[in-house]
């Protein structure tokens, strides 16, 4: 078989290894070959390529914004103060637990950089997408594909066919965005201004530099010219990171009357929402794109959050058992369901759920959450001994896992081992101070101190 | 009137309905914790990022052991 026919079979049959193998063979016999080079190009992007939208870590208000007047957001107008979700129990960060992890919201105490507060220069560029470009070198032995140095961007700028591959290689795959963004200046100019995905990709550049209002403006302007799905999302981002909500739900709301009922924007939407702490509307609009969407992970698992902690845990259960029976087969949705199972009366089933994700976890964090609601299934069943020794493992796995320790506390009370439960309080209050358990059973056992006294 | 004096005024109780609701201060617990569940992206990213780890060792390996 011709070999360029047979690299862009592989490449169509997404076998990119083969694919960039045959470009090398080819390349080896004639290294001016341009069609085995840009077919090289795109076959080690997507080789690495992940939804950049989705895996970008937004961290609220990190841009260095010079306009700002008020030291403080008005209420509504900020993701930044704590939303009013007191139903739901928070993540160790502060956050109210939502249906599903994103990259953007999987921060673990010691990455939060509200926390840490150092003196980190801050990129919008995540340290996952430097960490694979880097890797991504790796696994060449022989030295990178392309010199980037020695390249003429200029020349390839105005290349209709090279260009937008060798962006996308830079961007993606080298993780280099300083080039990137020089090639995507020159292509912009040689196209005179007029295209929009060039425009899209030097937003791409600037936001990935934290030059957030320069990316506005190059996404508005595309958006004169071509209304897309992903531009509207990129540009909601943008607001999401300058902590502007209210600005992010009219891109929705323009985005929605363009693409009305469109999946992406309105999952944009629900997130904001759940973000404002409005669970209602949140929910309203994930209902909404279940109706379009039967299948989406993510809106079903929402609304079933929703209704475990509003107290309707038999509608969690079916939304769980849905996820179960689209083929998740994950720690997490077993657990969930064995949650489920125990406060809809379930009791059958509820043990061996709560076995299979003990079985499938692997992480320490997520058999420490197992343990930690296993012991809820101990306190249910009446079983402080258990419960305790659920707790106790469930400290080992993380060590600073504040709900164990105020359920310890709490358990060790009842034992009536007063002063150690007081410790474990302490020690819970000072793991996670946005906590408010453990800070009104202090003052409870200051209180009824103070009453046997008086 | 007098007639009614002897007999005791029947209390009404209410037939449905909680009657009293005595408010004890108790201990708070924390509340069960549902573990969100993991995004596809997050789970190519792990993927992803398990798979290069591995080529890493590997290829430190293959060029610690040469010298060796």
């Amino acid at each position: 078989m011709e070999p360029l026919y047979f690299a862009l079979s592989c490449y169509r049959r997404r076998n990119f290894d083969k694919c960039v193998q045959v470009c090398t063979d080819i390349l080896e016999k004639q290294p001016l070959d341009q069609a085995a080079w840009c077919l090289k190009m795109r076959a080690l992007t997507k080789r690495i390529y992940i939804d950049d939208i989705e895996s970008e870590e937004i961290v609220v208000g990190d841009a260095l914004d010079d306009d700002t007047v008020a030291s403080a957001p008005r209420p509504g107008t900020s993701m930044k103060l704590e939303a009013a979700l007191t139903a739901r129990p928070r993540t160790s960060t502060g956050r109210p637990i939502t249906g599903i992890n994103r990259p953007g919201t999987q921060m673990r105490p010691g990455t939060s950089i509200e926390r840490l507060k150092t003196a980190r220069p801050l990129t919008g560029q995540s340290v996952r997408a430097i960490r694979l470009g880097t890797a991504a070198m790796y696994s060449h032995r022989d030295g990178p594909f392309i010199q980037v140095s020695r390249l003429n961007l200029i020349k390839y700028g105005k290349d209709p066919c090279l260009s937008k591959p060798l962006f996308e290689y830079l961007f993606y795959h080298e993780g280099d965005v300083r080039n990137a963004m020089e090639l995507a200046v020159q292509a912009t100019q040689a196209n005179r201004f007029e295209d929009w995905w060039w425009k899209v990709q030097l937003a791409k550049c600037y936001n990935a530099l934290n030059l957030v209002r320069d990316g506005e403006q190059q996404l508005r302007s595309a958006l004169r010219q071509h209304t897309h799905i992903e531009t509207f999302i990129r540009l909601i981002r943008i607001y999401l990171r300058l902590d502007q909500p209210l600005s992010a739900l009219e891109i929705c709301k323009a985005g929605l009357t363009t693409f009305p009922n469109d999946v992406s924007i309105s999952t944009e939407v629900a997130r904001l929402y759940e973000g404002l702490g409005d669970v209602q509307l949140s929910v309203k609009h994930y209902r909404n794109i279940v109706i379009e969407d039967a299948m989406n992970t993510e809106a079903i698992a929402c609304i079933g959050v929703y209704h475990f902690y509003s107290n309707q845990p038999e509608f969690a259960l079916r939304h769980y058992r849905r996820i179960l029976a689209m083929g998740v087969h994950s720690a997490e949705l077993y657990n969930n369901l064995g949650l489920c199972c125990l406060y809809s009366q379930q009791l059958d089933l509820t043990m061996a759920c709560f076995q299979r994700a003990l079985d499938l976890a692997i992480d320490p964090l997520i058999k420490a959450e197992v343990w930690y609601n296993l012991s809820h299934v101990a306190i249910a069943a009446g079983d402080v001994e258990l419960a305790i020794q659920c707790l106790s493992i469930c400290l080992v796995m993380d060590s600073t896992h504040a709900p164990a320790f105020n359920n310890l506390a709490i358990l060790q009370y009842k034992l009536g081992r007063t002063n150690l439960a007081k410790a474990y309080f302490n020690t819970a209050k000072n793991l996670q101070p946005s906590l408010f358990e453990p800070q009104k059973n202090l003052e409870y056992l200051q209180n009824r101190y103070l009453n046997t006294f008086e | 009137m007098s007639k009614n004096t002897n007999t005791e005024p029947k209390p009404l109780f209410p037939k449905t309905g909680q009657l009293i609701i005595e408010d004890s201060q108790d201990l708070l617990m924390c509340k069960p914790r549902l573990i969100p569940l993991k995004s596809y992206t997050l789970e190519k990213l792990e993927k992803m990022q398990q798979e290069v780890q591995r080529l890493q060792k590997e290829q430190s390996s293959s060029t610690a052991s040469p010298q060796n």
